[in-house]
């Protein structure tokens, strides 16, 4: 583990442009968290378990979707084991740290999407699965790694550097199937936004504490993940103004 | 294909704009929302230049407003969300327009280049100063003989004047133009000096001592809080060339023999089939443009897919004529006193 902080700590993002010295933003970057303080590791407790939670979570979910869509089940088992692949990595995060990831915690924090997500399946609702897993979760997970990512401690922050790179692919299988459906799709699809939606920005909210602590801000992360919402929603085939509309009901509601 | 990232003046206007365009949720939102609301390509447009050819371009707004310049990470990530959106969408060249470029060098945004899974190509911007120092430039030598200023004899203050814009329209003055004396106005001394070696000459002034001397001014800063210019105390006539941003010039001193135009804004010989330009206030926003947006038109005409503006104080005289013969071989003229006829394109 040393060797890949010496190695991560060598590769900071430089920009390759040489870059004027007078700047007024350095005094208000917060630059890097005391990773070895108790506040940290205490917020870092349960950041840390709703992301081991989520990948777990991702894991189950595309298995099961694999259910519902059976000749993708091949497919959706291999999304399947890169989530677990990414849960081990995040597990050594928190050893790296000695701190032990609060799960119950983030079993609370995923239950409103969960149970959703599984009332879903016992429906067979495909899209409504899709939705809440391949877009709102990944576009939540990629929107958090990239704010994460620069203010993480070394080790973390190469293993983020990683999964965030998968967490594409995933976002992008859930795209390609809904816009090759999106006709049939598009009903389910508002509705399900209408009342998922809200779920995300509410998470947001629950843990805005404990990722001030780690510096990471509320309105980064919500920025972020509208940015990746509206990248995914345009791609599938819906227009800005259809994803204005879909994406203020939950900052509105 | 060429972009222009701007953004409305205000968040009022905004809102207004948003509900005209079809997001009426946006008109509803406050402050807050738009803070964290993704930047938008907002229209498409064709333009046909004079010689008869057609560019594409693309018109994204940053959903950035003025409001937000209080705080430091919401305005960084408008103009590189903005920027990452123009890159993502396989736009050539862009320009970053309004508070964009000046958000963008005074927050040392260069240090930003990876945002999310993009890195972002500065060759595929422009800050447009190239242009918009060069129309300035002309607004100068077109207008001032107007009003019956002799430039060979005339005193021209440059508030600003150290600034990526205000240095090279103190280049061509000096130099192309040959005015009697430059008056250099701006706030920090060591970069002044330098520029005096630079240009051979030049005379050093507070703002207070170069006014009333001045036959021309050439506002290329934002204008100090709480300043009142009396109007009995400058030269008449006195030809003032409004180049900052915001252009709030006209409201602090007018009338008299003072004449304030609108600097950095061009005409195009046609309409353009867009509505964003209404959100910049130009008095007829089918045909006038902020000459940075226009540089970056100019650019995907001539096939100069390159950051052309860029950095600061890299502006050469050789660029602005590259950039000036090529604004008005594509139907560009820049905006003056009302009754001064614009220049003949065929004499050019």
């Amino acid at each position: 583990m040393p060797s890949l902080e010496t190695t991560i700590a060598a590769s900071t993002v430089d920009s390759p442009v040489s870059t004027p010295a007078v700047g007024s933003s350095d005094d208000q970057d917060l630059g890097l968290p005391d990773f070895s303080s108790s506040t940290y590791k205490d917020a870092y407790s349960r950041i840390n378990a709703i992301v081991i939670e989520g990948e777990q979570e991702a894991h189950d979910n595309y298995i099961s979707l694999g259910g519902l869509i059976p000749d993708q089940a091949e497919e959706l088992a291999r999304l399947a084991r890169m989530e677990l692949k990414h849960k081990k990595g995040f597990t050594a995060c928190a050893n790296n740290l000695s701190v032990t990831a609060d799960m119950d915690f983030a079993k609370e924090f995923f239950s409103p999407l969960h149970g959703n997500f599984q009332a879903a399946l016992a429906e067979g609702k495909v899209v409504t699965c899709l939705l809440i897993q391949a877009i709102l979760i990944e576009a939540f997970a990629i929107s958090a790694y990239h704010i994460y990512i620069p203010v993480a401690d070394p080790f973390a922050r190469k293993i983020t550097e990683g999964v965030v790179k998968d967490e594409y692919t995933h976002l992008n299988y859930g795209q390609e199937w809904l816009k090759a459906n999106l006709e049939t799709s598009r009903a389910e699809l508002e509705q399900a936004n209408r009342v998922n939606l809200p779920l995300v920005r509410k998470m947001l909210e629950q843990v805005a504490g404990d990722a001030a602590v780690l510096h990471m801000d509320q309105e980064d992360l919500m920025a972020d993940f509208m940015t990746s919402y509206q990248e995914a929603l345009i791609d599938i085939g819906f227009t800005t103004r259809e994803i204005a509309r879909m994406a203020t009901a939950a900052l509105l509601g | 294909m060429f972009g222009l990232i701007g953004h409305s003046t205000s968040l009022e206007q905004a809102r207004s704009k948003a509900l005209e365009l079809g997001f009426p949720e946006y008109a509803e939102g406050d402050l807050d929302l738009w803070c964290v609301a993704p930047p938008q390509l907002v229209e498409t447009v064709s333009i046909t230049s004079r010689t008869g050819k057609i560019i594409e371009g693309a018109y994204i707004d940053s959903v950035f407003v003025p409001e937000m310049l209080s705080r430091f990470k919401t305005a960084r990530r408008k103009v590189l969300n903005a920027m990452e959106l123009a890159q993502k969408s396989g736009i050539d060249i862009t320009a970053l327009g309004g508070f964009t470029s000046i958000i963008f060098e005074n927050f040392n945004l260069l240090k930003s280049q990876q945002i999310r899974s993009t890195a972002l190509e500065w060759e595929r911007f422009t800050t447009g100063n190239t242009h918009t120092a060069w129309v300035i430039a002309q607004q100068v030598e077109l207008n001032a003989p107007a009003l019956g200023i002799d430039l060979s004899q005339a005193k021209v203050a440059v508030v600003g004047a150290t600034g990526d814009i205000g240095s090279a329209v103190c280049r061509w003055l000096s130099q192309k133009t040959g005015v009697a004396e430059l008056l250099l106005v701006a706030r920090q001394p060591q970069p002044l000096l330098d520029l005096q070696a630079e240009l051979g000459g030049g005379r050093i002034l507070s703002l207070e001592e170069a006014l009333p001397e001045a036959d021309v001014v050439v506002w290329v800063a934002s204008l100090p809080q709480g300043l009142s210019i009396e109007a009995d105390s400058l030269r008449s006539p006195c030809l003032m060339i409004d180049g900052g941003y915001p252009k709030n010039l006209d409201t602090k001193v007018a009338g008299g023999g003072v004449h304030v135009i609108k600097g950095g804004i061009v005409e195009f010989w046609q309409d353009i089939g867009w509505q964003m330009m209404e959100v910049a206030e130009m008095d007829n926003p089918r045909r006038q443009l902020f000459a940075c947006f226009a540089e970056a038109m100019l650019l995907e005409f001539e096939g100069l897919h390159t950051n052309f503006s860029w950095g600061r104080n890299n502006i050469t005289l050789a660029n602005m004529e590259l950039i000036g013969a090529a604004s008005l071989r594509h139907g560009f003229c820049s905006i003056g006193l009302n009754q001064v006829p614009q220049p003949q394109l065929a004499a050019v």
